[in-house]
């Protein structure tokens, strides 16, 4: 019987090439919004996990509840002791120190006078103070346009367009104008040794990059940080492992009534991530559920369409004893080999367009200064090819396929075999 | 002949809804028909006929009075027993063929095994066989659509007959046949006739038909209105 149907299918390509294409239009566009969407918010989430959040971010509780103002002056204090027990806790996680801070740099000229100034963002990493795990976790070699990595005291990375602006040079000097942690006045000259691009605009427009131990320095924040970020072993990101660790550390610190006490913050927690990270699920869950409504509806459509076509068929299979149940589980079957066909198709050619826009991705870089998006952003918004990818589409597509010809053969059961003779007589 | 009576029909009505009333097509009908019967149900146009048919092939259900087929009541089969009936013991054979365009001739008088259990090696030998008594043996791989009307009704009787049923109705299955065809076609079915003792009911206005048979009934206005026995001893197909 399945040779039969098959033969049916192939055969009658009014039955099988419009559902089929219908069908695979659906499911390809599912891969490729799913694919695209993984890709887009998973950058979100990495880029955010590597510039800014980590997968665990440890601050003082005080400096926590302002953290939009960046309040160096609430930093935590005493590091080591909060760091030594993680380290040995968690020996397969990364534990690094980061400070952020704002303030003006002023550009000089030949002579020593100011030839530019403009609002800086400044951010600090464990270049040469620290092993390389950060160089590798920033890419810094890869990011880096021209010049080196600083190696000593004193010397920084600009953003390539902030540089651009402020008409710097390789090996030119910059004063750093700003506040310490205690609010008296800071003045650093600071050497350019290069110039980077992440591809994010926050780095690339506004940013000055520097050791974390030149910044403890200028802050006056020895054996001090603003933030210890903690990363899973290999820069994996696990939000299980990141909620469990956070809760255990929290747990020790939960009745210090001291607004300095460290307190833990996991990835998801932090700024607008878990919105967008459960934004990213349901708008996966409400894309399939579109795509199964409005295929159902086309395909419910078409298979009235070939309901009514095949009516005579149907008429003889019934004169020949098959019995309605039987025609209405053969027509159900039929809608599942076209969906898996169907399924097949969409999925290999959205397979190939989110490949491609892994590959290649959408330039929003004219588009940055617009957003406001309280999250690091990639200027390149990419695909991303993920295992669920190979099968999601095969939830619309055959769902919708069967919901649409589950529909459309009820008229089956109100065939009347007693006017079979007459409606097989023309 | 084996006189075993297969079909007995005892005070048959039936009747349609109509309006606020009901139209009867058959009123108080009465007949057997015993097995190799080759019997023509002749009638004018709303004479009851196909709805006779329609009770005996098990596609309808009797008003009231009984109708038994094979030993069974028709009217208190489910769809499923009646759809059983249908499959294992009773062949149609429709005015148009009605085959299925998208199938071969093979496949075509296939599918009504298909619904049975038959094994792949046992279908093939079936059809083949069938076909063969239809003359269309060497036919069997080419599509329905490329047939004549003449091979589509042959076709369509293999397919009546490939699973040996006991009984075939034939509703005018000479009707968009030219004569010399239709002939054709009826000698073939007399042949099946006399040679597997099955059951032949037509319903039909066709004279040429009512040369081949051994009984015609005639139905006026849903009720019986005489029937006849035609002697055919010294005929052969």
């Amino acid at each position: 019987m399945i040779k039969f149907l098959l033969n049916g299918i192939l055969r009658d390509k009014s039955r099988s090439v419009l559902p089929v294409i219908i069908v695979s239009i659906g499911v390809m566009l599912t891969v490729l919004l799913s694919g695209y969407m993984a890709g887009v918010f998973g950058d979100v989430v990495t880029q955010s996990a590597k510039f800014d959040t980590g997968h665990v971010k440890i601050m003082s509780k005080a400096y926590a509840e302002n953290i939009d103002q960046l309040p160096n002056d609430l930093a935590l204090l005493g590091i080591n002791e909060v760091i030594a027990p993680l380290q040995e806790a968690y020996p397969d996680m990364d534990w690094v120190k980061r400070i952020k801070f704002g303030g003006l740099l002023d550009v000089l000229d030949e002579e020593g006078e100011s030839k530019g100034q403009g609002p800086v963002t400044g951010m600090s990493f464990e270049i040469y103070s620290g092993n390389d795990s950060e160089l590798k976790r920033m890419n810094f070699e890869d990011a880096l346009v021209e010049g080196s990595i600083p190696a000593a005291k004193n010397e920084a990375l600009l953003g390539v367009k902030f540089a651009d602006q402020l008409g710097l040079k390789l090996g030119d000097e910059m004063t750093f104008i700003g506040s310490t942690m205690n609010g008296s006045m800071a003045f650093t000259v600071f050497k350019l040794v290069g110039t980077v691009r992440f591809g994010t605009a926050v780095m690339d427009e506004g940013a000055m990059i520097i050791d974390v131990a030149d910044a403890q320095h200028l802050l006056d924040m020895e054996n001090g940080t603003s933030e210890i970020l903690g990363y899973l072993d290999n820069d994996v990101y696990d939000e299980e492992a990141t909620l469990e660790i956070s809760k255990v550390f929290n747990a020790r610190y939960a009745d210090s009534k001291d607004e300095f006490a460290p307190i833990m913050i996991p990835l998801k927690k932090q700024g607008e991530l878990e919105e967008l990270i459960t934004l990213a699920d349901s708008m996966s869950a409400l894309l399939i559920a579109i795509f199964i409504f409005a295929m159902s509806i086309v395909l419910w459509n078409t298979g009235l369409l070939a309901g009514l076509r095949r009516y005579k068929e149907f008429g003889i299979r019934l004169s020949l004893g098959e019995t309605k149940g039987h025609i209405y589980k053969t027509f159900i079957g039929e809608a599942i080999l076209i969906g898996i066909i169907g399924s097949i198709i969409g999925t290999i050619i959205g397979l190939i367009g989110i490949y491609y826009l892994q590959e290649v991705g959408i330039d929003i870089s004219s588009m940055m200064d617009q957003i406001d998006a309280g999250f690091m952003m990639p200027s390149v918004m990419r695909g991303k090819v993920t295992p669920n990818l190979f099968y999601i589409g095969f939830i619309p597509g055959l769902f919708a396929m069967v919901l649409g010809n589950m529909l459309s053969g009820m008229g089956i059961y109100k065939r009347q075999t007693a006017s079979l003779m007459k409606e097989l007589e023309v | 002949m084996n006189t075993e009576t297969i079909i007995s029909i005892e005070n048959l009505t039936k009747q349609f809804p109509e309006g606020d009333g009901f139209f009867t097509a058959l009123k108080d009908i009465n007949l057997t028909f015993k097995k190799g019967e080759f019997t023509g149900v002749v009638g004018p146009s709303g004479s009851g006929k196909t709805t006779l048919l329609n009770i005996i092939g098990s596609l309808d259900k009797p008003t009231s009075g009984k109708v038994n087929v094979l030993g069974l009541d028709i009217g208190n089969l489910s769809h499923k027993e009646s759809a059983n009936l249908r499959n294992k013991h009773i062949g149609f054979i429709f005015q148009v063929y009605n085959l299925l365009p998208v199938y071969t001739v093979f496949e075509n008088v296939e599918f009504a095994l298909l619904l049975q259990s038959y094994t792949k090696s046992e279908r093939k030998k079936m059809v083949m066989e069938s076909l063969e008594w239809v003359g269309l043996g060497d036919q069997a791989s080419k599509r329905v659509t490329k047939l004549s009307g003449g091979e589509g009704q042959r076709v369509a009787i293999a397919r009546a007959m490939v699973k040996r049923p006991q009984i075939v109705i034939a509703d005018e299955p000479t009707a968009n046949l030219d004569a010399a065809n239709a002939h054709a076609i009826l000698k073939t079915m007399k042949k099946l006739n006399q040679e597997l003792n099955t059951t032949f009911l037509f319903s039909t206005h066709d004279e040429k038909v009512m040369t081949y048979l051994d009984r015609i009934i005639h139905l006026r206005d849903g009720k019986l209105e005489s029937e006849e026995f035609i002697s055919h001893e010294n005929d052969k197909v």
